[in-house]
């Protein structure tokens, strides 16, 4: 194996790793307030859809990414007022939207543009690639770096200013009290249920910008369920970092990695199988965290006696 | 307060109640469960609306829309139910509200540890600001609540049954710090139902019964007896206990280690027996094995070696549901955790191990009406009050719920009844129903096993007590030989020598 073969796996990591990083980000500030969302697919899947039907019509790519973000949020609404605000079932509202957004795309697919399937158009307009002046000529780092979008840079920006938000400031400190004792925080005047409506709606927005990296990243196009399980991923992902930002990144990159080696591989073994390479991943890891946490719960709980 | 009223529905919780309160006092505002003290605070602390009524604090009228209301106003409360966040440190449980920045949005956990520090020297309550409050003894997490209160500047402060959840040598230390308080100048309610820390502590005693303002006096005026008259509004009469004849071993432990994991013996070489028609009651401070011995022979854990044996039966290592069958019933220490499942309904929590017999299930399908009646039973011939069959576990009272428990695991009839802090928390009519069921029991020739901290309790009960300390019996003794200087000794890891055994 060559190192330019390396570079272009480790390229393809850094691409599919930002909308699972973004949305882990978003499942991750969910369950810090301790709203458990898994409507995460259908916030990205509808920021995929819209940013690509406002790229059609405008040609901006400025208003497609607030679009995308727009209906991630207002997806991520509809959670904080049914699950929040009105206690619904977490379970039966996150499957119902992730269902009904995808039937709705397709649905709307069609009546939009008429299309089935996917909307592919030379007028759509792609997110800019960025290539850093310098470091594009380092032989095996540029070719990492090669081509990337802004957002995907972002990605880590956002990770990092979220850190600092929950972790330093007294806003962000308040905000993870909700999520340890809901009760204790309304008692000392913390305005509980405001602060995980807020905390799911912004998970909307991150979970629609990542649905906009995905739809106007490395292609430009729409396609029917497009985000095909990212949002589970993502979710595993959080957890897999304690819902904490910074350890996120590393879970994030870690599936990233995993679709990048799965994109590979396609060349060389059936793609159907290669494919399933990131999800058996998740179930993997999954496994081998919970039993660590066991574990650890375990000893923590015989300290206890 | 004046004239204060709380209506729920058509229950008076206050009806027509007068509260006055001078600066460095300590008031006990003592009552059963129910009397309406728990109520009469939510109103002074803003959590609840009194239907009519007028708080007035240094002669100005105050209306408290929520505890922020009264927070401005200096009334601080140290709940029950204590609101902390178990997984942040002590300091920024303390500082929470308030918290000291450093460029207006950044938290100042530096500063907020030596806040936390100024403050613990000021009124000599020492605690690790930097600890973490979950793994802070329920002791601690109390001092974290009352150090908050003081932080949020209050001269108010009201406790509400502070002592509930506490070890004797917690609640000493926590009556230490009301007088030192008191004696800062700051105002103190405590709402309780245990009368000799009133008898410590408190200027001046209020008597609630059932909502209503009974009467109030001074301490030296009063004692013991006649608080729990007015309290209860009839005589309570000391249980005497005769003597009588056992009948064979029904629990023999011989030997017990339960090791910890980690080269600790949490139990190492107990040994005990409990007769038939005799309660036996295991003393000891919190914390030297008392829960893992319940466990061990309820059958929750498994002990290292050792073994256990009910009616002869050897039932070491056998599955909860054997044991249970085998004839042990348990009141379990934590009656949230282990006695009910606080959502599920009375009907549900007063079967719970009764559902196989054959006149409440037949086949795998329950039958429902024969349920009902005897929950109904149950609700009836032990005083639980509540307000319907459906009604949640968690929403009775804790005395009642107790009540209910004791009720369900009499019942099972067995030979064999381990009782763990059955009084726990409590009020004295509630207290004296239970010694009164277990004496029965005892009466009827079963086993009693009792484990409590309450010395009291211990003594008063037993024909035969065990010291249990650092996981091995440390001493046995008759009713006639125990005298509370003794056991102490032992529970707190001291020997008896010879002249003070024959004392």
């Amino acid at each position: 194996m060559n190192s330019a073969y390396i570079a272009s796996i480790l390229n393809s990591t850094l691409r599919s790793t930002t909308p699972i990083l973004l949305a882990a980000l978003g499942s991750a500030i969910c369950s810090r307030v301790g709203v458990f969302n898994i409507a995460l697919e259908a916030q990205m899947l509808i920021g995929s859809f819209f940013s690509i039907v406002v790229n059609y019509f405008t040609g901006s790519v400025l208003l497609s990414v607030m679009a995308g973000m727009l209906a991630g949020s207002l997806v991520g609404l509809i959670v904080a007022i049914l699950q929040v605000k009105y206690k619904a079932a977490d379970m039966v509202i996150g499957t119902s939207l992730n269902l009904l957004v995808n039937g709705a795309t397709s649905f709307l697919l069609y009546l939009i543009f008429g299309l089935r399937g996917r909307l592919v158009d030379n007028r759509l307009v792609s997110l800019s690639k960025i290539n850093l002046p310098l470091i594009k000529d380092i032989p095996f780092l540029g070719r990492v770096l090669e081509n990337l979008t802004i957002i995907d840079y972002l990605a880590y920006v956002i990770a990092i200013l979220l850190f600092i938000y929950l972790f330093k400031t007294v806003s962000g400190f308040r905000t993870l009290s909700v999520g340890i004792s809901k009760e204790a925080a309304e008692s000392l005047g913390t305005k509980g249920t405001r602060v995980q409506m807020r905390m799911v709606v912004l998970s909307g927005a991150l979970c629609g910008l990542g649905g906009t990296v995905l739809s106007m990243g490395q292609v430009t196009m729409f396609t029917e369920n497009m985000t095909s399980g990212r949002g589970f991923i993502a979710m595993a992902a959080a957890s897999l970092g304690q819902n904490h930002p910074i350890i996120t990144i590393v879970s994030s990159l870690f599936f990233g990695l995993c679709q990048g080696i799965g994109l590979a591989l396609q060349n060389v073994i059936k793609s159907q199988l290669t494919m399933t390479l990131p999800y058996i991943a998740t179930i993997v890891a999954l496994v081998v965290f919970s039993r660590r946490s066991m574990k650890s719960k375990k000893a923590a709980k015989l300290e206890k006696m | 307060m004046k004239h204060i009223t709380k209506v729920y529905g058509n229950l008076y919780a206050n009806d027509d109640v007068h509260l006055s309160l001078n600066q460095g006092e300590i008031l006990a505002v003592i009552g059963e469960n129910g009397a309406g003290k728990s109520t009469l605070m939510k109103i002074l602390y803003g959590l609840e609306q009194p239907t009519e009524g007028e708080i007035y604090i240094n002669g100005q009228l105050q209306r408290f829309r929520s505890p922020h209301d009264a927070m401005a106003k200096k009334i601080g409360m140290v709940q029950q139910h204590f609101m902390l966040f178990k997984t942040c440190t002590v300091a920024e449980n303390i500082v929470y509200g308030s918290e000291p920045r450093k460029k207006k949005i950044f938290f100042d956990r530096e500063k907020a540890v030596k806040i936390t520090e100024e403050l613990c020297e000021k009124y000599g309550l020492y605690i690790d600001p930097r600890r973490i409050v979950g793994d802070c003894p329920v002791g601690l997490q109390q001092r974290v609540e009352i150090l908050k209160v003081l932080y949020q500047n209050a001269d108010i402060i009201i406790f509400d049954e502070p002592s509930a959840v506490l070890t004797p040598q917690e609640v000493h230390e926590l009556l230490n710090t009301m007088k030192k308080l008191a004696g800062m100048g700051k105002s103190i309610i405590i709402i309780t139902h245990k009368l000799h820390e009133v008898m410590e502590v408190a200027d001046r005693v209020m008597v609630m019964r059932q909502g209503k303002y009974v009467t109030e006096m001074n301490k030296k005026d009063t004692n013991i007896e006649e608080m729990s008259y007015l309290m209860v509004g009839r005589r309570i009469v000391t249980t005497k206990v005769e003597p009588q004849e056992t009948t064979g071993v029904v629990l023999d432990i011989d030997n017990l280690v339960l090791n910890s994991g980690e080269g600790k013996n949490i139990l190492d070489g107990f040994n005990m027996h409990v007769d038939a028609g005799e309660i036996v009651g295991v003393a000891g401070v919190s914390g030297n094995g008392q829960p893992e011995l319940i466990q061990c022979i309820t059958g929750l854990m498994k002990p290292t070696s050792g073994r256990i044996s009910l009616a002869g039966e050897d039932i070491t290592g056998k599955t909860v549901g054997e044991i249970r069958e085998a004839g042990c019933a348990c009141i379990p220490e934590d009656r949230y955790l282990w006695g009910c499942a606080t959502q599920a309904t009375l009907v549900e929590t007063a079967v719970m191990a009764h559902q196989y017999k054959p006149e409440l299930s037949r086949r795998g399908l329950i039958n429902v009406r024969n349920m009902q009646k005897f929950t109904n039973k149950l609700l009836n011939d032990y005083d639980v009050r509540h307000s319907g069959l459906s009604q949640k576990a968690g929403e009775l009272s804790g005395g009642n719920i107790q009540k209910l428990i004791v009720a369900r695991e009499i019942e099972q009839n067995s030979t064999l009844l381990i009782a763990a802090e059955p009084t726990r928390g409590v009020d004295i009519g509630a207290m004296e129903f239970i010694h009164n069921r277990l004496l029965e029991k005892r009466k009827k020739g079963d086993a009693v096993l009792l484990i409590s901290s309450e010395l009291t309790e211990i003594m008063s009960l037993s024909d035969r007590i065990y010291v249990i300390y650092n996981g091995k019996a440390a001493g046995e003794f008759t009713r006639a030989e125990a005298t509370e200087e003794k056991l102490g000794i032992l529970m707190m890891g001291g020997t008896l020598n010879e002249e003070s055994k024959n004392v």
